[in-house]
């Protein structure tokens, strides 16, 4: 059992809207070891972005915790923020917005080392851009283009050398590959464990895309509404999937082989609207095991095998 | 064995030099030249802005303030355009051209000082308005608001008559009456850009608040303030010389287009060139800068590259 | 017998711009037979979308041009056609479907009246019997009949990429273009579509030209598979000859991209580099500077076409003297 880096309880982020207090992220709970990654699940609008910028207090939580190596994160002040900031980042989803179109390459990477005033020597400092470049894969001579001239995948790469620009430990990777081509998918993803196994780096990995995440974490969260619905490890997730949603979840990714075809379950209806919902399984309307209990009584998260959680009425213990 | 390892070294280093004096930034503005210089009608537009300011600044060597602009010259009142007064003279025998050249002077200045002052106080409100939104924002934009409700120029004329005639109450009155315009522009470029993801980045890597409207916000939104700087200077010169044609801008006899025009008025049918000239160079001063305010929007636009 | 719905021959399509030309298509022949689907896979910028607008002539001119090849639609060659006969087809014999379905409609009419235009301009019907007939596409795609009237933003992304099928199939179109149609959505509601497509294609005995990146979807939809990479086709063949015999390096890189859902220890082994620059391909096979298979004459000599089986084409260099080459593993 590893030392846990990072730890959720209990996490609420509410919006005021005009029709309605909208539930982004409804009592939200976990907690990943230092050097692993945990996956974060889920369709759109299911509070999964907002989980990984609440932690970083891009927004701030409503309510609940959030420790970092034992320490309130909510109870820091601006300064003692910013200090942090040099251990925990950010990687984004889409390459094309997440880069200020008038920096170059190297003032983009070398912009973190500088307000934080690491290296103070300007020829220090290149050296450095360089060194991260060249950890990402990027070739130096790119370090005067601005991003407009270059692809998706070379411009996640300088998002990438952001990130790691500080002391980083840990990272939040908001759908960092799903703007890409396949072919350049892989590539990231490769340069990405790499990066893990030779930083120690700890990740939550952000995504909608259930083969991904399967390739890459350790530990899954699925996300439904705001809520965490099941909770395991990637392996017990993928082998014995339990709550009904991450069933046809699973089964309707299409997969690219035709020698053995999945039962596909098709759910019916669309996601409803987070804006306060009412007090049932928020999954209840979708869900083709639907009993009297679910349109009642709102199920809560439990232990259902040894490390594998799920709400769902259904199944209690 | 050592020698060789020093070789690898210095061309490590001059490798190193080399990338650094390229890392020197690549000039945006170039960039942004080269593609203005692809239409035509904004290159048109720069030439004639460029004479006129070379008008303004080189005035004294073209003619003298004193003999040529000012001083009245009842014999040679109401000449036709001839080699001694290219332009014709007034009804004071004053020399037309000399009149519009120092004419160029005071069009250009109130006109770029004004939308200086209107950008200035315009761009601060509306930058923080749109940064900082909520009840701020509300505030800022009500009451700008009320300004934007008065008509531009009758908000101008009611400066210029409560303060009174003259050329720095002038620049005033025009600056005042376009703060409201830039606000929104400004407040607009802000808001578009302040919720794209390399802002949220910024704030990740613990940027503070000031750096991040100063480095990453206003860089961003400068596309279109710069166009509607150039756009205002037109309308500006446009309502300087509508205020002295009603008497209320420059005393007289300082030459300024607008009140050129409307003392000539009364003389347009025997002698029309009092008030084609003038009239040309007001029309040609604004169809530059418009057609320069056009050009840059384009060639501003990082899509279209 | 003719059956052919849709056949490209030698397609060229440039793009003139200030900065250079780019082979956008470059030669590419494609056929799809009645009731029949084929995948045209590739990445971003190997030239799908400028194919697909090429058969509704749509292709922005200038800077696109088509250089060469005819395009027949049940054996009608459409470069011939006047605007206004291309009219009648756009909507009527051939329809597309787009990526985005939240910029697909407008936002002003309501959804019932904007599947009743596309049947008012293409069929000779009233007013009355148009809003009948959209009433009952509606119901088609699984919406209730009387949300007609509402607009679109009170639909969801997957509610609106359904009225986006009822538009397009209005007319009974013979062929149906599909330009990533579930790449926006979320996999629950993908597969909902899908399935929705599959369905409503068998009903009106449609072809359908599938274009999208992921081999998952054409898995499940296509009959037929083209892989296209910078502007040519790489590798053509029926779905179970490019799963199951993959011949060209590019599509065994395609496949060995995507990590694989049952097999989470599996690694995943990305194709190298980048996409060659548009403006400036390689003098010989355009894939040969990321292929782990480069041999010398790749460098220098466009690959022909070469036949593996009466269905099955691939243009590479290693099956030129020997074609039961086998890809390493």
């Amino acid at each position: 059992m590893g030392e846990k880096l990072l730890e959720v309880k209990n996490l609420k982020k509410y919006f005021h809207t005009p029709k309605g207090l909208l539930h982004a992220v409804d009592d939200v709970s976990f907690s990943i070891e230092q050097g692993k990654t945990l996956g974060l699940v889920g369709e759109s609008g299911c509070g999964k972005s907002t989980t990984g910028r609440v932690i970083l207090r891009l927004l701030e939580a409503t309510d609940g915790d959030i420790y970092y190596k034992g320490q309130k994160i909510r109870d820091l002040n601006s300064n003692e923020m910013r200090n942090l900031r040099k251990e925990i980042q950010i990687i984004f989803q889409d390459p094309f917005s997440s880069l200020d179109p008038r920096m170059t390459v190297s003032e983009i990477i070398e912009e973190p080392i500088r307000l934080h005033k690491l290296i103070t020597n300007k020829n220090e400092r290149f050296e450095r851009v360089l060194e991260l470049m060249e950890l990402v894969g990027l070739s130096e001579r790119l370090i005067n283009t601005y991003p407009h001239e270059l692809d998706g995948g070379r411009r996640q790469r300088i998002g990438i050398a952001r990130a790691l620009s500080l002391n980083t430990k840990f990272i939040v990777c908001d759908e960092p590959v799903s703007a890409l081509d396949v072919s350049i998918q892989a590539q990231i993803l490769n340069l990405m464990k790499e990066l893990q196994a030779q930083l120690g780096l700890t990740y939550i990995f952000i995504t909608h895309d259930l083969s991904v995440v399967n390739h890459f974490s350790d530990d899954i969260a699925v996300m439904y509404l705001g809520k965490i619905i099941e909770k395991a490890s990637a392996e017990e997730l993928f082998n014995n999937p339990i709550h009904p949603y991450t069933k046809a979840l699973l089964s309707a990714i299409p997969r690219p082989t035709i020698d053995k075809k999945v039962k596909k379950i098709i759910l019916k209806g669309e996601i409803t609207s987070p804006i306060n919902p009412e007090c049932n399984c928020r999954f209840a309307n979708r869900c083709n095991f639907t009993e009297e209990i679910c349109k009642m009584k709102e199920p809560s998260l439990e232990e259902v095998i040894s490390n594998h959680f799920v709400r769902c009425h259904l199944f209690k213990g | 064995m050592r020698e060789k390892v020093e070789v690898i070294n210095t061309d490590l280093k001059k490798k190193k030099e080399d990338l650094k004096k390229k890392a020197k930034k690549r000039s945006q503005i170039a960039d942004v030249w080269k593609r203005l210089k692809k239409s035509p009608a904004a290159v048109i537009g720069i030439i004639l802005i460029i004479i006129f300011i070379l008008m303004a600044v080189f005035a004294n060597y073209i003619a003298d303030y004193q003999t040529d602009a000012i001083k009245m010259n009842v014999v040679n009142r109401l000449q036709s355009p001839n080699k001694d007064h290219w332009f014709g003279t007034d009804e004071f025998g004053r020399d037309i051209f000399a009149r519009i050249v120092y004419g160029t002077r005071i069009s250009l200045f109130v006109g770029l000082i004004s939308v200086g002052i209107a950008l200035t106080i315009g761009g601060t409100l509306g930058a923080i308005a749109g940064y900082y939104g909520g009840k701020i924002d509300n505030m800022i934009m009500r009451v700008l608001d009320v300004l934007l409700a008065i008509p531009t120029i009758l908000l101008a004329i009611t400066i210029v008559a409560a303060l009174g005639a003259s050329i720095m109450n002038l620049m005033i009155a025009v600056g005042i009456s376009n703060i409201p315009g830039f606000a929104r522009v400004v407040r607009a470029s802000v808001l578009s850009v302040k919720d794209q993801e390399f802002i949220e980045a910024a704030k990740a890597i613990g940027a503070r608040d000031h750096t991040i409207i100063l480095k990453h916000v206003l860089p961003n939104s400068m596309a279109p303030i710069i166009v509607y700087a150039t756009l205002k200077v037109a309308t500006a010169i446009m309502a300087t010389a509508s205020l002295s044609f009603i008497g209320l801008g420059v005393a007289p006899p300082t030459p300024e287009w607008g009140s050129m025009l409307a003392g000539g008025r009364n003389y347009m049918r025997d002698s029309m060139h009092i008030v084609m000239f003038p009239g040309l160079a007001i029309v040609l001063t604004v169809l530059s800068l418009n057609l320069i305010g056009d050009g840059l929007r384009d060639a501003l636009d990082p899509k279209l590259k | 017998m003719n059956n052919k719905v849709l056949e490209i021959e030698n397609l060229r399509i440039q793009y003139v711009t200030d900065d250079g030309t780019v082979e956008a298509v470059n030669g590419i022949n494609i056929c799809i037979d009645k009731g029949k689907t084929l995948g045209l896979v590739g990445e971003t910028g190997a030239g799908k979308t400028t194919t697909a607008l090429s058969i509704l002539r749509l292709i922005p001119h200038p800077p696109g041009k088509v250089v060469s090849g005819f395009i027949k639609l049940e054996g009608l060659n459409i470069m011939d056609l006047s605007e206004k006969e291309m009219e009648k087809i756009r909507g009527g014999e051939v329809s597309m479907i787009f990526q985005d379905p939240m910029t697909a409609l407008n936002p002003v009419i309501c959804v019932g009246d904007q599947i009743a235009e596309a049947i008012h301009i293409h069929q000779n019907v009233t007013q009355e019997q148009a809003r009948q007939k959209a009433k009952e596409m509606l119901e088609m795609v699984g919406i209730p009949g009387a949300r007609m009237e509402e607009y679109p933003h009170q639909f969801s992304g997957g509610m609106k990429q359904r009225v986006i099928i009822a538009i397009a199939l209005s007319c009974s179109p013979k062929l149906l273009i599909a330009d990533e149609p579930t790449t926006a959505l979320d996999v629950t509601i993908q597969a909902q579509v899908l399935e929705l497509m599959k369905e409503l294609k068998e009903k009106f005995q449609m072809s359908m030209l599938m274009i999208t990146h992921d081999l998952g979807v054409v898995a499940e939809v296509c009959d037929e598979v083209a892989i296209m990479y910078a502007g040519r086709i790489v590798e053509q063949g029926t779905l179970i000859e490019i799963f199951t015999n993959t011949k060209h390096p590019y599509t065994q890189g395609l496949f060995h991209s995507i990590p694989n859902i049952d097999d989470r220890k599996a690694k995943l082994i990305p194709i190298k580099g980048l996409m060659s620059d548009p403006y400036n391909l390689p003098k010989g096979c355009s894939f040969c500077n990321r292929c782990n298979y480069a041999m010398t004459i790749c460098e220098t000599q466009k690959p022909e076409k070469i036949e593996i089986s009466d269905t099955h084409f691939v243009a590479c260099h290693l099956y030129k003297d020997n074609l039961d080459f086998q890809l390493r593993q």
